[in-house]
């Protein structure tokens, strides 16, 4: 993405125009009465979440949104609602609605407020490598001497000119994120699977059919 | 495209989840609502990593690969996000089924009724 394009307003007029669809299919998801129609309008707003990501120039998280959310949990909600749904009842309606609107009004004026009253500019004594060393100590201190000037290849840590554009945004991040999760952040990246193991594991036990209850499907 | 309208948008799909946590009926459509919430959380953490990059970035002057991987940081913590979102809901909806097995409804007054 190149600095005209950006100075352009494409990618802003790009965004308002995803957020109002995402926000639009999210409001749809809250208030429709037919949980599937639900369901799929949710399945739009994880692809309008995932645009707002690659506009963003998280390009891996917006992959990894459609993968996951768009390719996995929308269709396991979809397989739930099929299953679950009772139809001649229907869906039943909200309750609570005006607190609820109240407090959500609430959140987004406190969020709104906040956002635009506070002073995001970097703060530049903690980005000043000395600065981040200083707190971090040792550690940080010898990245730094692999680390230090102009970004090369040679580093080994995926990160290449490539990731490095003018406009002042990162590109091409994708090799660094597989860096820092496998780097830093290894510890966590291996307890999320275990996590996603034991979710299974639980999801699984929790269906079992129990012993002494015969199973009316003539299952297990 | 700026930091707080970003983060505006992200509030406003967080309202709306939280607003549909507060008021929906269904156990599934409750869930629902509960990942609009992570992806709201998940777009503020890319906004901050989008809109905060390293210094010598911004200016155009030396850039580590400290700083590159600082930047970073924030698309790593989106994609935990996502991970542990995604296990949650596969664990949720095999809560919801057991619920539903035992009581015949996911409507969640109804099982509070049921429990009293």
């Amino acid at each position: 993405m190149n600095e005209t394009f950006e100075a352009s307003g494409i990618v802003t007029f790009a965004f308002w125009v995803t957020s109002a669809i995402t926000i639009a299919a999210a409001v749809m998801v809250v208030t429709v009465r037919d949980v599937f129609k639900a369901a799929v309008f949710l399945a739009g707003s994880f692809i309008g979440v995932s645009a707002i990501f690659f506009l963003l120039n998280a390009e891996f998280v917006g992959v990894v949104q459609i993968l996951v959310y768009v390719g996995a949990v929308s269709i396991l909600i979809a397989f739930s609602v099929m299953m679950i749904t009772d139809v001649s009842r229907g869906s039943q309606p909200s309750r609570a609605r005006y607190a609820s609107v109240t407090v959500a009004a609430l959140v987004v004026a406190a969020i709104a407020i906040t956002a635009y009253n506070t002073d995001w500019t970097l703060n530049e004594d903690l980005t000043d490598p000395a600065a981040i060393a200083g707190l971090a100590g040792e550690f940080v201190e010898e990245e730094l001497e692999s680390g230090e000037g102009r970004i090369t290849s040679t580093d080994g840590l995926g990160i290449t000119p490539d990731t490095v554009v003018q406009t002042g945004v990162l590109h091409d991040s994708t090799g660094t994120i597989g860096g820092l999760l496998l780097r830093e952040f290894v510890l966590p990246f291996e307890t999320v699977g275990l996590v996603i193991v034991a979710a299974l594991i639980g999801g699984l036990a929790l269906m079992r059919p129990r012993r002494h209850e015969p199973d009316s499907r003539g299952g297990g | 495209m700026t930091l707080e309208n970003v983060l505006l948008v992200s509030g406003i799909i967080f309202a709306i989840g939280l607003y549909g946590v507060l008021s929906r009926r269904s156990a599934i459509a409750l869930l629902m609502s509960l990942e609009l919430l992570f992806n709201a959380v998940v777009i503020a953490a890319v906004a901050f990593s989008r809109f905060t990059p390293p210094a010598g970035l911004a200016d155009g002057g030396v850039v580590t690969a400290n700083e590159v991987r600082a930047a970073l940081t924030g698309h790593v913590f989106a994609v935990f996000v996502i991970a542990v979102a995604a296990a949650e809901s596969a664990l949720a909806l095999a809560l919801i089924f057991a619920l539903y097995r035992a009581k015949q409804t996911v409507e969640i007054t109804d099982v509070s009724e049921m429990s009293k």
